[in-house]
Formats: C-alpha cells, sequence, structure tokens
C-alpha cells in the first residue's frame, strides 16, 4: 500500500512540475530507476491512470439539485426550453459558408451514431451476411478551429502541423438543466440545445464546416467505405482466463485454488523478473477500438440508420459509435466520385430524398429471389 | 503396418467404457466412417462390422468437412478418400446427412467402385479437388 | 398562489424573475425532470458506456430535436380483427426477448423487411411435422433449381434469421437440410401436408425407423378442407434401441412410444429434471415479450400478410390451433 501511494504522489509531482516548466513529462523519467533495464515485449496494455484536465475542459455536471415541480409547470418549462432554442441565434442565420471541392488528401467530418443491433442481408449472388444498424440521432456540428488556431489550442503541438483542424460535433439534444453553465454556454455558437455527447473529428480546412449544421445519415452514401471506432463492452476486473484466454489449471490431480490462475510468469536467469506487458489479471473492455474499411450496404433515411458491414461492431447495443470516411488507401473515396462536401444539404438531393438507398450489390427485399440464369 | 491396425481397432473397442457420442459431430482422426460406393473393400468392412476408420484428414484444421481428402485404415489396408456428406451442422442449404460419407479412391486419383449408391451433395461440384470422376459416378444429387 | 396558477396554465409569457421564484417553490407531492427510471437505474451501475433503451426512446422523440421521431398511429381494434393463435402462426415475428438485444427501431426494420419479402414470395402457414417442399436457386443443379421435400423437423429464429429444418431419407440415407426464411435465393415453398405432431421438434427421427420420415418427392399435395382445422398427427415414434444421439427420457416427448429403459434410466432422468421451472413466474417472464407489445406486433403482421394474402387472391385459411 505505501509503495503504491508513493508512485501516486512520485507521479502526480512529475506531471505537476512538467506543467509549471513546460518541458516534456519524459525528461523527468524515473533516471534513478533504470539501472535494472529489462526488454519491453509489447507496449504498455494499461491505460494512463492520471491524467490532468487540459484547458479547454468544462465540468459538465449541474451541481444544483433538480428543482421538484408539478405536471404542469414541468411541462410549462419545458416548453420554455423548446421556445427559447427555437428562436435562438445561430451561426446558420448568417450566409452559408462556400462549399469547396474534394481533392486526394481532403478529410471530411464525421458522425456519431447509436449501435442498434445485427441483421442478415443478402447480396444479388444470394449470399448472406450480417449488418449492423447504426443509427445517427440529432448531430450538429458545434464548432470548427482552423488549422491555426488548433495548433495553439491543443495544449501540444501537434505533429501533422497545420494539415488538420477540428470539428467539434454533438450528439443528442438534452434538457440544459441536467448539465452546467458552462457546459450550456458551449453550444451559444452553434445555437442548439445542449448535446449529450460531443466528439472531435480532425478535419482539412477545405471541409470546414459551419457551427449549427445537422448531420444526418447522408453524409454518407450506399457503397461507401466507413472506419468505425466504439468503446468495446466493458467487463470490468476479470482474471487471466477470462481476459487472455489463458488455460487455467486442472480441475483434479491435486490442484487446489488455482484452477484459473495463470501459471508461471517467467524464466530465471537473464530473463528473470515479470517483463513489462505481461498479461495478467485486469480491467477488461471498455477502450477505444477501430473498425476500418467497413462497407455501407444501405441507408435508411426515415429513421436515419446505416446498415454496416460486419456483426462486429465493438461494445454493447445502444453503445456509441465514430464514424468516418475510412483512411484505407483502395477505399477511400474517390476525387471523381465523392460523397457530399462538406456534409449532405438539401440542394444535393434535386429529385428528393428517398426512403432507402441500397449498394448495388444488395439483394432488395422488395425484388425477386435470386436466381442464376441457365 | 495391417497388424498394427488392427491391434489398434481392436484394443480401442476393447476399452470403450465411456461415451463416444459428440455434440459437434466432427469428422476428426479415428472415426468411423460408412463407405458409399460399391467397392468390395468398403462392403467388406462394412459386412464384417469394423467400417474404416479415418487415420489422417488432408487439411491444416484435422476436422473434415464436405470434399476433403482423408485417408482411411480399412480392412487392414491404407486407402484415400473423398468426404461427400458429413453429420457437423450445415449453412443454410447445404445438406447434412445422418452418416459420415466417403468415396474410395486409388493412388492415382481414380475411384475404386463403379457406383455411389447414396445421394450427394451438389454443393461439391464448386469445392476444390479433383471430383468429375466422383460426381460422374452419382445417381442423385441434393 | 395566483401566479402558481399562471405558471400551471402556461398561458401566457411571465417575467424571467418571476418565473425563477415560481420555479424554487417546492411541492410535497410533486415529480422531479430528472427522477425517472433510468436515473435510478443509473445509480445503482455507474459504469456504463452505452445508454439505456429508454434514454435512446427519449432522445428519438425529444422535442428539442430538430426533426423527431413522430408517434405511429396505434392500429385500430376494430380494423384488426386478429385470430386468438395467430402467434404460432408466425412466431418468427416476435423479436428475441433478451434485453440486452431489444431495440424498437431495428425490430420494426427488420420486420418491414420480412412484410417485403413475403410480397414477393409465398411464405404459408406451416408447423413443425407439416410435409413441405423447397424450391430454390442452385449454381449446381441441373436447370439452376434444386427441390427438396421433407418433413419440417425444426423452426428457430426470429426475424430476418428465422430457419427451418427439413428432414427426408432418400435411397435409405437421412437428409437434413436448413432453409433461410428470408433468404433471397429461395424460389417457392409448399406445404404438401399442413398438419402438427405432438412435439415442438422432431429430431428423436434421427434415432427411429427410417420409415417414419421417408417421403417420396413426387408426393402429391393433400388438400386442407376450406374451414377445417389444422390437423394434429398424432402418431406414436417407435425408437431404435439404444445408443441414441440424445438421452431421450429425459425429453418429456409425446409422441415417441414406450423407451423401454431400464428403472435406472429413469430414476435419473428424475433427478435431473426440473419441474419448477413450470412454475416459474420470472423465467416465463424473461423468455417472452410484454402482452401488449406482443399484441400490438401481432396486430400490425396480421395487417400486413393478410393484405398481402388478398392481394394474391387467396382463400384465408384456417388459423385455429387446436393443441
Amino acid at each position: 500500500m505505501a509503495t503504491v501511494s508513493a508512485v501516486t504522489l512520485r507521479n502526480a509531482l512529475c506531471q505537476l512540475q512538467c506543467r509549471l516548466t513546460g518541458v516534456p513529462q519524459h525528461a523527468f523519467g524515473y533516471v534513478g530507476l533504470v539501472s535494472n533495464y529489462c526488454q519491453v515485449r509489447t507496449k504498455k496494455q494499461t491505460k494512463a491512470q492520471y491524467k490532468l484536465e487540459p484547458d479547454w475542459f468544462v465540468n459538465r455536471k449541474n451541481r444544483r439539485q433538480g428543482k421538484a415541480l408539478t405536471g404542469d409547470n414541468e411541462d410549462f418549462v419545458q416548453e420554455v426550453i423548446g421556445d427559447t432554442y427555437r428562436n435562438q441565434d445561430s451561426m446558420l442565420k448568417e450566409d452559408p459558408w462556400p462549399r469547396q471541392e474534394y481533392h486526394r488528401n481532403t478529410r471530411r467530418t464525421g458522425v456519431v451514431a447509436i449501435k442498434l443491433g445485427v441483421v442478415p442481408q443478402w447480396t444479388k449472388e444470394g449470399h448472406k451476411f450480417f449488418t449492423t444498424l447504426l443509427q445517427v440521432i440529432d448531430n450538429h456540428v458545434i464548432r470548427y478551429t482552423p488549422p491555426e488556431e488548433f495548433e495553439k489550442t491543443s495544449g501540444w503541438k501537434p505533429w501533422w502541423g497545420q494539415r488538420f483542424g477540428s470539428v467539434v460535433v454533438g450528439a443528442m439534444s438534452s434538457d440544459p438543466r441536467n448539465f452546467s453553465k458552462a457546459y450550456n454556454n458551449l453550444f451559444t455558437e452553434a445555437g442548439v440545445p445542449p448535446k449529450k455527447k460531443l466528439t472531435r473529428f480532425l478535419v482539412t480546412p477545405d471541409a470546414a464546416i459551419q457551427p449549427g449544421t445537422p448531420l444526418t445519415a447522408m453524409h454518407f452514401r450506399a457503397g461507401d467505405h466507413v472506419d468505425v471506432q466504439a468503446k468495446t463492452i466493458d467487463y470490468g476486473f476479470q482474471g487471466v482466463v477470462k481476459r487472455w484466454g489463458m488455460k487455467g489449471m486442472p480441475a483434479s490431480h491435486g490442484v487446489t485454488k488455482a484452477h484459473r490462475k495463470m501459471g508461471s510468469t517467467g524464466g530465471g536467469g537473464d530473463k528473470s523478473g515479470i517483463w513489462k506487458g505481461k498479461k495478467m489479471p485486469g480491467h477488461m473492455g471498455d477502450k477505444w477500438r477501430i473498425l476500418k474499411g467497413l462497407k455501407i450496404w444501405r441507408i435508411n433515411t426515415k429513421y436515419n440508420v446505416l446498415y454496416v458491414q460486419g456483426p462486429n461492431i465493438p461494445g454493447n447495443t445502444h453503445g456509441v459509435v465514430r464514424i468516418y470516411d475510412t483512411i484505407l488507401r483502395y477505399k477511400r473515396p474517390a476525387p471523381d466520385n465523392h460523397p457530399p462536401m462538406p456534409t449532405w444539404a438539401e440542394e444535393d438531393s434535386q429529385q428528393g430524398v428517398e426512403l432507402e438507398y441500397f449498394d448495388e450489390n444488395l439483394h432488395v427485399m422488395s425484388e425477386a429471389s435470386v436466381s442464376y440464369s441457365q | 503396418m495391417n497388424v498394427i491396425c488392427r491391434q489398434a481397432v481392436s484394443l480401442t473397442q476393447a476399452a470403450r467404457s465411456f461415451s463416444t457420442t459428440s455434440c459437434l459431430h466432427e469428422l476428426r482422426k479415428l472415426s468411423r466412417v460408412r463407405v458409399v460406393d460399391n467397392s468390395s473393400i468398403g462392403r467388406a468392412a462394412a459386412v464384417a462390422g469394423k467400417p474404416g476408420r479415418v487415420i489422417h484428414v488432408y487439411n491444416k484444421q484435422e476436422v473434415a468437412t464436405l470434399g476433403d481428402k482423408v485417408l482411411l485404415a480399412i480392412k487392414g489396408q491404407k486407402k484415400r478418400a473423398y468426404v461427400v456428406g458429413v453429420k457437423q451442422r450445415q449453412k443454410a442449404g447445404v445438406p447434412r446427412f445422418d452418416t459420415n460419407n466417403v468415396v474410395l479412391i486409388e493412388d492415382n486419383g481414380a475411384p475404386v467402385g463403379t457406383r455411389i449408391t447414396v445421394p450427394i451433395p451438389s454443393i461439391l461440384r464448386s469445392k476444390e479437388g479433383d471430383f468429375t470422376k466422383i460426381l460422374s459416378l452419382a445417381t442423385k444429387f441434393v | 398562489m395566483a401566479l402558481l396558477a399562471h405558471v400551471a396554465r402556461g398561458c401566457s409569457r411571465i417575467p424571467k424573475l418571476q418565473l425563477e421564484a415560481a420555479l424554487s417553490v417546492r411541492f410535497q407531492s410533486t415529480l422531479s425532470h430528472n427522477d425517472t427510471k433510468a436515473r435510478r437505474a443509473r445509480e445503482l451501475r455507474p459504469r456504463r458506456n452505452y445508454l439505456l433503451n429508454d434514454e435512446v426512446e427519449q432522445h428519438r422523440k425529444s422535442l428539442l430535436q430538430q426533426s423527431p421521431e413522430v408517434e405511429e398511429i396505434p392500429v385500430q381494434q376494430a380494423e384488426a380483427n386478429v385470430p386468438r393463435d395467430f402467434r404460432h402462426v408466425m412466431p418468427e415475428f416476435l423479436p428475441d426477448p433478451n434485453p440486452l438485444y431489444r431495440d424498437r427501431v431495428t425490430e420494426k426494420l427488420e420486420r418491414m423487411d420480412m412484410y417485403r419479402r413475403r410480397t414477393c414470395i409465398d411464405i404459408p402457414e406451416f408447423y413443425v411435422g407439416s410435409i413441405m417442399a423447397v424450391t430454390m436457386a442452385d449454381h449446381h443443379a441441373p436447370g439452376k433449381q434444386s427441390r427438396f421435400v421433407g418433413i419440417c423437423i425444426q423452426r428457430s429464429g426470429t426475424g430476418l434469421r428465422a430457419d427451418f429444418t427439413l428432414r427426408n431419407v432418400i435411397d435409405g440415407q437421412g437428409v437434413e437440410v436448413r432453409f433461410d426464411m428470408y433468404g433471397a435465393s429461395l424460389q417457392k415453398i409448399e406445404v404438401l401436408k399442413l398438419e402438427q405432431r405432438l412435439d415442438d421438434e422432431l429430431f428423436y427421427l434421427r434415432d427411429a425407423a427410417q420409415e417414419y420420415s421417408t417421403i417420396p418427392f413426387d408426393f402429391e399435395p393433400v388438400p386442407l378442407p376450406k374451414g377445417a382445422t389444422v390437423p394434429v398427427n398424432s402418431t406414436k415414434v417407435k425408437l431404435n434401441p439404444r445408443p441414441w444421439l440424445e438421452r431421450w427420457e429425459r425429453h418429456e416427448l409425446k409422441g415417441v412410444e414406450d423407451l423401454n429403459l431400464p428403472e435406472k434410466k429413469y430414476r435419473r432422468a428424475r433427478q435431473v429434471a426440473k419441474p419448477w421451472e413450470r412454475w416459474d413466474l420470472m423465467k416465463r417472464q424473461r423468455e417472452s415479450i410484454n402482452e401488449d407489445e406482443e399484441e400490438s406486433i401481432m396486430k400490425e403482421t396480421y395487417m400486413e400478410t393478410e393484405s398481402t394474402r388478398r392481394a394474391r387472391g387467396r382463400q384465408k385459411a384456417s388459423l385455429k390451433k387446436t393443441r
């Protein structure tokens, strides 16, 4: 216990020191501890546990308790809130920003969606496969920061220089009484109600979006490929059998109290000691994972649902996922055939928006069965 | 070799005091198979109550599926065979059989028998392997 | 109090200061805007990286949204006179009751797909025990189509994953084929003989004599008289002697003759039996969905499928179940 608290204290002191002086943390590394040098096999598996909040961080929790109201008064307050946001000025009331051309290196913003479930679909060849349904609920662009400013605000010097600015996207409007005043103020520029989920996408300046712009499932097209980023299922603290798939030990033959333990932790001699990255019990899941190059097979515009390839999008049902254009070279949108820039607007669909869009290889349920020509 | 094979068979049969029911119905090494062509060796093995046994599967998984080549120990001989029907759970639209069926072939790939007595899954045509002679022996496809 | 009445009516705007004063008044029997079921659940389980079902529903229909989802008008009772046992006719329309996989929009979209598929291909009423013929597109068959006839021994899966298994004996070889009910390559599903058996699954036919599952491929369709109920075939199957694929004495089978096992086997079956599960209300709750929900789904399904059937100009089959 004493060692743990000493480590904690040292980490905190180290972070404080580097924060005060502005010198990177590794300069204060554990110089006194490197005497027993050991080879690192893999990178560190665990998350950094001690973290200082960045400058732009605002506490979103409302410290005031919810006021108790009668049903009528509650309705009235909700009406007032609705009116307030409907009549609020937003940047969209200004002239829209000019739309720019798509370039080979353009990176557009993404959207935040909710994972709904997995259903099978069939191709035109009659082959069955699974798709995951992702619903884009009430997405808005909250803020755009051009690269020059983003470089200053990010708290460190971005290695990509001035290639990318940032777009903050929010999903799911909420009651402002649930959040602190500082958090609610983040949304005044965009003129939308405070959002439940906020996320940031790196975009190139030609894909800049005006704050307050809504994002829908039409941001993508059926047949495009996307990357999907989400948090895996949170399993809590787990042993080695579940976390790393180790075998445990036999059920009998003299084994006592060690049926689900890991066996040896390492060798002796030069390679003695427990190496960094040793697979051990610990917290499992709840980590960000990315699946790259998934195809969008189908889009439902009524419910804003994307049918994305694969049954294995990380996380539970109703988990939050980030979706953006894939970065894979051969699956990225090409300049001659690209999705709407910087996002879909009503003027893009001259004939009106259809209820559903399908990939050309997908078997549409309202069409005749697949049959092979003789 | 013949002697060893025979001994192995009799030993395992004598020592069988445990359940051999497998829920996955995987066709692995030492599992019994049914020879479905009219070769005399296959019929003789069935009559003797000692149907052939898989002693090797020519794939990396070591579990034979439709269209895989296996090595059998049958009537004291080593014979190659193609799997033409399995008990294991199959994809939708692919037939699953009550027995694991094989067709014996010679070392040069020609089938031993001249006729196949049970239906053959037509999906075999899409599998890799030299089945043309075997498929020409079949009378029914499912 | 006058102010409060004003607030309660909500008819006109009131000055901001007065509003705040009114909001700070606490009432004895009150509602709090954030004292919800979801909030209480959140307190019970703080670590959670996904949203709860009612949170998602709240956001879908929230008036703060730009385009909230419009509440759909439920089908009137008078319009949909759903037969009593309709859920046994189309069980695949009821969703998986596991709360981890429930979602209203997924289920809705899945059902819409199923209705669309049913307009293109006739998926008739059938039960486990019915004799059926399925025609399927097949790359390798002559004529690029293959037809399989057999007795239905299992029906499983919900939604678009629904499937059924047919069994037949061809040239002395037992063959079973599983078909996706909504698969794209199914061409035709015929019910040659509509009947039920005493059990929900007929896997014991694998351990029975072959004549019980032998059906000729040129089986003549047996039409059911108009308005007749679906008959229950009460034949008792005689199983082969052991060894079996499963220990059938533990399965409470109704369609099987006496198994003639030693008393030891029955005693062991009684030991491992779980007779209390019949009265386990929580278990029943877990394995079925809410009755109201089931009723509304079945109403919708009945309306949709009935209109398709009428469009085909078919006679309405009798749906009454006589189990």
